[in-house]
Parts: C-alpha cells; structure tokens; sequence
C-alpha cells in the first residue's frame, strides 16, 4: 500500500474537442442542465498554427468541470466509421474495445438517475442502455460528439475488503503480466496466492 | 483437491451458499474471503444463486491448483489442474 499523501481532490476538469458547439450546448446545458461555469475566447498564437479557439466548462457537480474545445475554421480529417470525432476507428475493431473509453458522471440516488434518465429520453440523445452492474447502476448515452457518458449511482457503499480485493488484483495482475502466461487463470491463481499471503494483514487492519 | 476464493460481499453470498449445499464442498473464512474447496470438483448452478450477470461472472476471487472448465449463465464448473 502506498504511504505517500494523498491530497489530490477529484478531477478539476477533463476537456475533449467539439465540432458540434450547438448539439453540445443542447445536451449538457438544455438537456441535462449542466450549467455553463467558465469559457476562454483565445486567438490562436504560438508556434504552431494553432487556429482561435472557445474553451468553455459545464458544471458537473462537486466543482469538477466538463470542458470543450471549439476550434474556428479546424474540421478534422475525416476516417474510420465508429468511435467519437477525437477517435474514429475502422468497421472491424470490436465495440468493447471502441466504447471502453468513456465518461461516468455520479449521482447520489435512484430519484436523481431516474431525473436524468427522464431528461434524456425526452431529448435528441435517449438513453440507450441501463444496466445494474456488481455494485452500481448506470445509464448510458452517446453525446452529440460521440463521446460515451455514463450516469451512475452505487447500490451500496464499498466496503473495506473490495479496497483490499482491489489491492489484491491489481498487485497480482502487475505480476501476471510480467509473466509467460497472460490470462484470467494466471491472474486467479497468483490471486490466490496472496489471498493467503495477506490473510494476516486483514484482521488488525479492521479493528 | 478443487479450491477457490470469493470475497465475503452481500452479493457473493448466496454463489457461497449454493455451492456448501454440496456435502463435499467444505467453506470457510480466510481474510476477507471464504475459501471454498473440495475432493471432487466444484459445480455451482447461477439460477439457484439468483445472482446477477455481473455478479455472477466477477465472483471468483482466486484459484489453487484448480481451473474453470465451465462458466456460463447455467453454472460454474471449477476442477482440479
């Protein structure tokens, strides 16, 4: 377990490209209700020809932002036929691989998904699956951009031993794939290994 | 000997309670995991656990010396390497 501090607070903001500025003012600010929190009107400058640009950021709770790039006069070299208008891919990459690139943005209840579920469905961008996971529940959609987003609520809170299994998983998947043998079964088997080897860590750990 | 690890969390629990209801299989606790194991291999039925896909399909912690021959929406199959 890392024992350095852990200061960071959540995500400030995470910014994507847009060449749809009115799908996706709709979408956040008119159909979810995102508030509009911040934009920047830059000329282009530097080296680079770098063209005038609007940078702007919805309110996604919690003081984190959702943040746009509008380029004036940049459309981007149209290829591929799946993915989002930063990532297209060609008609044979699988779609596990082409939408596992995505946005999950939390609610705190059932009401509040349903809220947001209701939102959707009566706009342009319906929801097109909802789906209870192990622990949480989710609704999912593809912005105007073809970005992924997701809306989520925990079913129940984590409790320690998933932070601990975690722990668990990931240390043991470092191994694995240093390893001959990259596989579930690998992952498993040294899993179990240090199921047993931290056993003895657990019990103090909870009292 | 079949033997293998689930985590002790609300949702594992029934996966755990179907699979003691075999007089071979023997099930307890270490950490936070129950440790399932038995002479003979391991069959577990989803439907009597009544467990959700992804529950179902991210239930298995760990495996010793043993290997997943069967996992499916009817059951899991868990024998011996």
């Amino acid at each position: 377990m890392s024992q350095l501090a852990h200061t960071v607070r959540g995500v400030d903001h995470v910014a994507f490209p847009t060449f749809d500025l009115a799908g996706t003012v709709a979408f956040y600010r008119d159909v979810l209700g995102f508030p509009v929190v911040h934009s920047i009107c830059a000329a282009g400058w530097g080296p680079e020809k770098h063209p005038d640009f609007i940078h702007f950021f919805f309110d996604i709770g919690n003081n984190d932002r959702l943040a746009f790039f509008y380029y004036f006069g940049y459309e981007p070299p149209q290829r591929g036929v799946k993915g989002d208008v930063y990532a297209r891919f060609d008609d044979d990459i699988p779609d596990f691989f082409v939408k596992s690139r995505h946005l999950a943005i939390h609610v705190d209840s059932e009401a509040d998904l349903t809220e947001y579920r209701r939102r959707l469905d009566h706009s342009q961008w319906p929801v097109e699956l909802q789906v209870q996971h192990e622990t949480i529940e989710s609704i999912y959609t593809h912005d105007p951009n073809g970005y992924f987003v997701e809306i989520t609520r925990a079913l129940r809170p984590v409790t320690p031993q998933e932070d601990h299994d975690a722990n668990l998983t990931v240390d043991a998947l470092v191994d694995v794939v240093k390893g001959p043998d990259v596989s579930m079964a690998a992952l498993l088997t040294r899993k179990a290994e240090l199921i047993v080897e931290r056993a003895a860590d657990w019990e103090p750990a909870q009292r | 000997m079949t033997q293998l690890y689930m985590l002790d969390i609300p949702e594992n629990t029934p996966i755990v309670d179907v699979a003691d209801q075999d007089p071979h299989v023997t099930v307890d606790k270490v950490g936070p995991y129950f440790r399932i194991a038995a002479d003979t291999p391991i069959v577990i039925d989803r439907r009597a656990t009544g467990c959700r896909h992804a529950v179902w399909y991210s239930s298995v912690a760990g495996l010793v010396q043993s290997r997943i021959t069967q996992w499916d929406k009817d059951a899991m199959r868990i024998e011996p390497t």
